[in-house]
C-alpha cells in the first residue's frame, strides 16, 4: 500500500518535471519568436553609443548566432546550475528579484486564495441548504456579477470608492508613502493588504461558491439523504454531517484548479494596487523585454500551478477512500 | 456572514485612523511626477542628462530663466584656440558622506563618462585632470562649443566612493540625499545638511513611481502635493489642486525623409513622395497646428515650428502662417494632381505615406490621426500606423514617424540636422543635409563661446526650417501639465525639456508652503 503511494508520488512528479520542460520550451520559443531583440533591451538607452559590431558580438557572446535549440539548450544548463540570468529592469540577478518579491505575492495570493476557498465554500453551502429560497438567490446573484467582474476592474472601483471617496483603505503600494520599505510596520502592512486580498478574494469567492453549491444539491437528492431525513435529521445535521464531507471534494478540486487563476488575478490586482510582487515585476519585464526574468517567472508560475494540481489529486485519495481502493 | 462583515468594517475603520496620523506636517512632500530611471541614479549611466540630477551637483546650472549660473564651478574660461577648458572649483563643497568635492572628482567623473556610453555629447574630449584641488583641466580634440552642456547635466560624483552599485546608491553633493527606492513604488530623499547652495524648506520628499492613473488617483486621495498629468486628463482638477501648465519645448513633429530612396550601409533610407520639396512645404503650410492643439492636446500646447521654439539657437523667423490654398496652389504648380479618390499623383507616384509612432504613446497616436486628417483635404494621403519602437527603428530612415524631442542645449539641433549623424542610433533619422547648415554648425561649434555660438545656430533655422528645406514638420510644443496642491507655490519655472515631470525639480529650492 506504501509503495504504491510512493510510485504514484514518483510518476507524478516526474511528470511535473516533463510538464516543465515542456512550458520552458514554449516560453523559449514563444520569446524567441518576439518583436523583443535582446541585444536593444539588454543594452537600454545606453544603445545610442553601441556600434552594431559591438553588438554582434554581445549577441555572439550570449550565442545568439546559435541555432535556436542549442540556444535553448544552453539556457537549460545555466538554470540547472541555478543560473536564471540578469534582470535588465531591475539591474540584478532574476534570483534576487523572485527572492525579495515572492514573499509579498505569495502574502497577498495565498492570503486570497485562502479567503476565496472557506468564504466559497461557506456560501456554497448556505445557498445549496436553502435551495430557491431568497438567500440562494442572492448569492448566486452575487455569484454571477463576480464570476463575470474582471478583477482589475473591480479592483479600481474599490480604490476609487475605498480609497479616493472614502480614505479608508492606502491608495497604493505595499506600505505607506514616504516610508522607506525595512521601516513598515506590522499594522500598515495589514492595511495595505485589505484592499488587494479583500478584491482577489472576491475574485476568487465565486467559481468556488456555485461548485460547491451545484455538488451539495446533488448530494442532498441522493438516497441516503433521504434515508437520514426520514431518520428525522435536521437540515444542520445532514449539511454538517453528510453535505460537506461530500462537496468537499469538489470544492477542492475547484480550489486548487484556481491557483493558476489567483496568480492570473493577482498580476492584474497587484498592477491596479501598485502592490511591489511577482504580477508587477511580470507587467515591467513584459514592457521592457525583460527575457531572462519573463522565463524565471513562468516556470515558477507552472511549478506553483501543477503543484497546486498535484496536492489536489494526493487530496482527493485522503478525502474519499474509495479513490484509494480503485487505483 | 454579518458579523464578518462587521469585523471587517471594524478593522478597515480601525487602521485608517492608524494612517491618518501620518498625515504630512508640511515639510515634507510627495510628488507623483514619474522620472524613475531605468539605470539607477548614476550620472556615468546618464542620470541627470534630461533635467535635474538632484542627488549630485554640476559644474554649472540653469536658472528659471535659463541663464547659466555657477554651481561647483568658480570660473570656466575657453583657450584662445578653443580647445581647453579651465575650470576653477568652489573649495568648500562636500560629499553628503562628509568627504570633500575636488577636482579629482570631476576629473574623475568626466574620463568615466567619456568611456561609458551613455547620451552625453563627450567624445570630443581628450583628458580631464586635475591640476591642484580646485582646479580642473579639460582638453578636446578639437573645438566643440556644445561640450559645454556636459557642464550643466554631469553629476559629479566621488572618484572614491564609485563603483558598480553606485546608481543605487548615489552619493553626491546635490540639494538632497538619497535614503530608499523601490522600483516601481517609491523613492525617499532627504535634504543634504551640508549642501552648499539655496537650501529648499521641505526636508524631505517622496517621489512615487506608480504610474500616471495611480498618481492621479493619489491626488484625488490627497495622499500626494503634486502629480504630472497628460494633457488628456488635465482638465479634472481634484479638490484643493489647481493645474499649472508649464510652457516647454517638449515638441512633437513628424520626420519627413529627406533623399530618395536608395540603400546606405544595407539599410533602406529615402522616401520618394517626402523627398519632394513641394510635399514638405505643402505639409507645413497646410497643417492648422492650433486645430491639432486643440484636438490632440485639448488646448494644452502651442503650435510649433521648429526643434526649440522660444530659445536662443532657433530661427528668429522660422514659422509660417496656416494657408491650405496656398498648400494645394504649391502641390498642382509642382504637378501632384488629384486623382478620383482626392489623392494627389505625379508621374504614376500617389502622395501616400504612413506616420509611425510608438503604439505605447495616446498622445502621439492623437497627433498622427489628427495630423492625418489634416493632410487629406489637400491630397495628401497619411495613413497612422502604431508599432513598437523597436519596429519604428526598422523604417524611421524611409518613412515619415512622429518622433518627440525637447533640449535645453543647442546639440539637439546637431543631432538632428548634422548629416554626419545621419541614421545613428534616432538622431538625424531622415538623412538630411545641406552644406549651408553643415558649414553653420561649424561656425557654431569652434565659436568663443556659447553665446557667441547662438547666432550660427539660429541662421541655420533659414536653411533647415519652414523657410528653406522645411526638413520636418514639427507640429506641437506641449504644455507640461502639474496638479499642485493649492498650498504648494512652485514660484516661477523653466522652459522645460523633453520629460514632463522630474525637470520641475530644477528649481525645487524656490518652491513654497503658503499654507500653515
Amino acid at each position: 500500500m506504501k509503495s504504491q503511494t510512493l510510485f504514484l508520488v514518483a510518476r507524478r512528479l516526474l511528470r511535473l518535471c516533463a510538464l516543465i520542460v515542456a512550458v520552458a520550451f514554449a516560453v523559449f520559443v514563444l520569446l524567441k519568436a518576439s518583436p523583443f531583440d535582446p541585444v536593444n533591451a539588454y543594452l537600454g538607452p545606453a544603445i545610442a553609443h553601441v556600434g552594431p559590431e559591438q553588438k554582434m558580438q554581445i549577441a555572439s557572446i550570449w550565442g545568439l548566432d546559435r541555432p535556436l535549440y542549442e540556444q535553448f539548450l544552453r539556457w537549460a544548463g545555466n538554470l540547472l546550475t541555478g543560473n536564471l540570468g540578469y534582470s535588465i529592469t531591475y539591474n540584478t540577478a532574476v534570483s534576487e528579484v523572485i527572492g525579495s518579491r515572492i514573499a509579498t505575492s505569495l502574502i497577498l495570493t495565498g492570503l486570497a486564495w485562502l479567503c476565496s476557498g472557506i468564504l466559497g465554500f461557506g456560501l456554497g453551502l448556505i445557498a445549496a441548504a436553502w435551495e430557491g429560497h431568497a438567500i440562494d438567490r442572492i448569492i448566486r446573484l452575487y455569484c454571477y456579477i463576480l464570476a463575470a467582474t474582471p478583477t482589475f476592474w473591480l479592483g479600481m472601483l474599490m480604490l476609487a470608492l475605498f480609497s479616493v471617496r472614502l480614505g479608508w483603505t492606502p491608495i497604493c503600494c505595499a506600505g505607506p508613502i514616504g516610508v522607506p520599505a525595512d521601516d513598515v510596520s506590522f499594522l500598515q502592512r495589514i492595511h495595505h493588504l485589505i484592499l488587494p486580498l479583500t478584491a482577489l478574494t472576491l475574485f476568487g469567492v465565486a467559481q468556488i461558491a456555485l461548485h460547491s453549491r451545484a455538488k451539495l444539491i446533488e448530494v442532498l437528492q441522493s438516497d441516503f439523504i433521504i434515508l437520514a431525513r426520514a431518520q428525522g435529521a435536521t437540515r444542520a445535521d445532514i449539511i454538517l454531517r453528510h453535505g460537506v464531507r461530500n462537496a468537499a471534494l469538489p470544492a477542492l478540486t475547484v480550489l486548487f484548479a484556481t491557483i493558476g487563476e489567483i496568480f492570473g488575478g493577482a498580476i492584474l490586482a497587484e498592477q491596479v494596487f501598485a502592490w511591489p510582487g511577482l504580477g508587477r515585476a511580470t507587467v515591467e519585464a513584459g514592457i521592457r523585454g525583460d527575457v531572462a526574468l519573463l522565463l524565471a517567472i513562468a516556470m515558477l508560475t507552472t511549478l506553483i500551478v501543477s503543484t497546486g494540481n498535484m496536492i489536489a489529486d494526493m487530496l482527493y485519495r485522503v478525502v474519499d477512500p474509495r479513490l484509494k481502493e480503485r487505483r | 456572514m454579518m458579523r464578518l462583515v462587521c469585523i471587517w468594517l471594524a478593522a478597515v475603520v480601525g487602521l485608517s485612523s492608524v494612517t491618518s496620523a501620518f498625515a504630512a506636517p508640511k515639510d515634507t512632500l510627495v510628488l507623483a511626477i514619474g522620472g524613475e530611471p531605468e539605470n539607477g541614479f548614476d550620472p556615468i549611466a546618464g542620470w541627470g542628462s534630461y533635467g535635474n540630477p538632484l542627488f549630485q551637483s554640476t559644474l554649472l546650472r540653469r536658472d528659471v530663466n535659463l541663464e547659466t549660473v555657477p554651481d561647483l564651478a568658480r570660473t570656466w574660461t575657453l583657450s584662445d584656440d578653443h580647445k581647453v577648458w579651465t575650470i576653477k572649483l568652489r573649495n568648500d563643497v562636500r560629499f553628503s558622506s562628509g568627504e570633500p568635492l575636488t577636482a579629482e572628482d570631476v576629473a574623475f567623473t568626466f574620463t568615466s563618462a567619456r568611456k561609458s556610453a551613455n547620451a552625453l555629447d563627450l567624445s570630443v574630449m581628450d583628458k580631464a585632470e586635475a591640476l591642484d584641488p580646485y582646479t580642473v583641466r579639460i582638453t578636446l580634440h578639437k573645438p566643440w562649443i556644445t561640450f559645454v552642456e556636459a557642464f550643466y547635466t554631469l553629476g559629479i560624483v566621488p572618484a572614491r566612493a564609485y563603483g558598480p552599485d553606485y546608481g543605487r546608491h548615489p552619493v553626491g553633493s546635490g540639494p538632497y540625499k538619497f535614503v530608499s527606492w523601490t522600483e516601481g513604488e517609491q523613492l525617499i530623499v532627504a535634504q543634504n545638511a551640508d549642501y552648499y547652495g539655496d537650501k529648499s524648506p521641505f526636508e524631505k520628499i517622496t517621489f512615487l513611481f506608480t504610474g500616471a492613473d495611480s498618481g492621479l488617483a493619489a491626488a484625488h486621495a490627497g495622499a500626494v502635493d503634486m502629480v504630472a498629468t497628460p494633457a488628456q486628463l488635465a482638465d479634472s482638477v481634484p479638490k484643493g489642486f489647481r493645474a499649472v501648465p508649464v510652457q516647454t519645448v517638449d515638441n512633437r513633429g513628424i520626420s519627413l525623409p529627406f533623399t530618395k530612396p536608395q540603400q546606405i550601409n544595407g539599410r533602406t533610407v529615402g522616401n520618394a513622395v517626402t523627398s519632394d520639396p513641394a510635399i514638405r512645404k505643402a505639409m507645413n503650410l497646410g497643417l492648422d497646428r492650433k486645430l491639432i492643439v486643440d484636438v490632440a492636446l485639448h488646448g494644452h500646447g502651442t503650435p510649433a515650428f521648429g526643434p526649440a521654439d522660444g530659445l536662443p539657437w532657433s530661427g528668429q523667423s522660422d514659422h509660417v502662417a496656416f494657408d491650405p490654398q496656398g498648400a494645394k496652389a504649391l502641390l498642382e504648380q509642382a504637378g501632384w494632381t488629384p486623382g478620383t479618390d482626392g489623392i494627389r499623383a505625379k508621374d504614376g507616384l500617389r502622395a501616400a505615406f504612413p506616420i509611425n509612432y510608438p503604439a505605447s504613446d495616446a498622445t502621439r497616436q492623437a497627433l498622427a490621426e489628427t495630423a492625418a486628417e489634416l493632410l487629406r483635404p489637400l491630397g495628401i494621403e497619411a495613413t497612422p500606423r502604431g508599432a513598437s519602437w523597436e519596429a519604428i527603428g526598422h523604417v524611421m530612415n524611409s518613412e515619415p514617424v512622429l518622433f518627440g524631442f525637447g533640449s535645453h542645449s543647442p546639440y539637439q539641433l546637431y543631432s538632428l540636422f548634422a548629416a554626419k549623424l545621419a541614421g545613428v542610433e534616432y538622431m538625424n533619422p531622415s538623412f538630411y543635409s545641406n552644406p549651408q547648415v553643415e558649414a553653420l554648425f561649424e561656425q557654431a561649434q569652434s565659436a568663443p563661446g556659447l553665446a557667441a555660438s547662438m547666432p550660427y545656430w539660429s541662421e541655420a533655422a533659414d536653411h533647415y526650417g519652414v523657410k528653406g528645406d522645411n526638413a520636418w514638420a514639427w507640429l506641437v510644443n506641449f504644455d507640461h501639465v502639474y496638479l499642485v496642491n493649492a498650498c504648494l507655490d512652485l514660484g516661477k519655472t523653466q522652459i522645460e525639456p523633453h520629460g514632463h515631470g522630474w525637470p520641475i525639480t530644477a528649481t525645487i529650492a524656490n518652491w513654497r508652503w503658503t499654507c500653515e
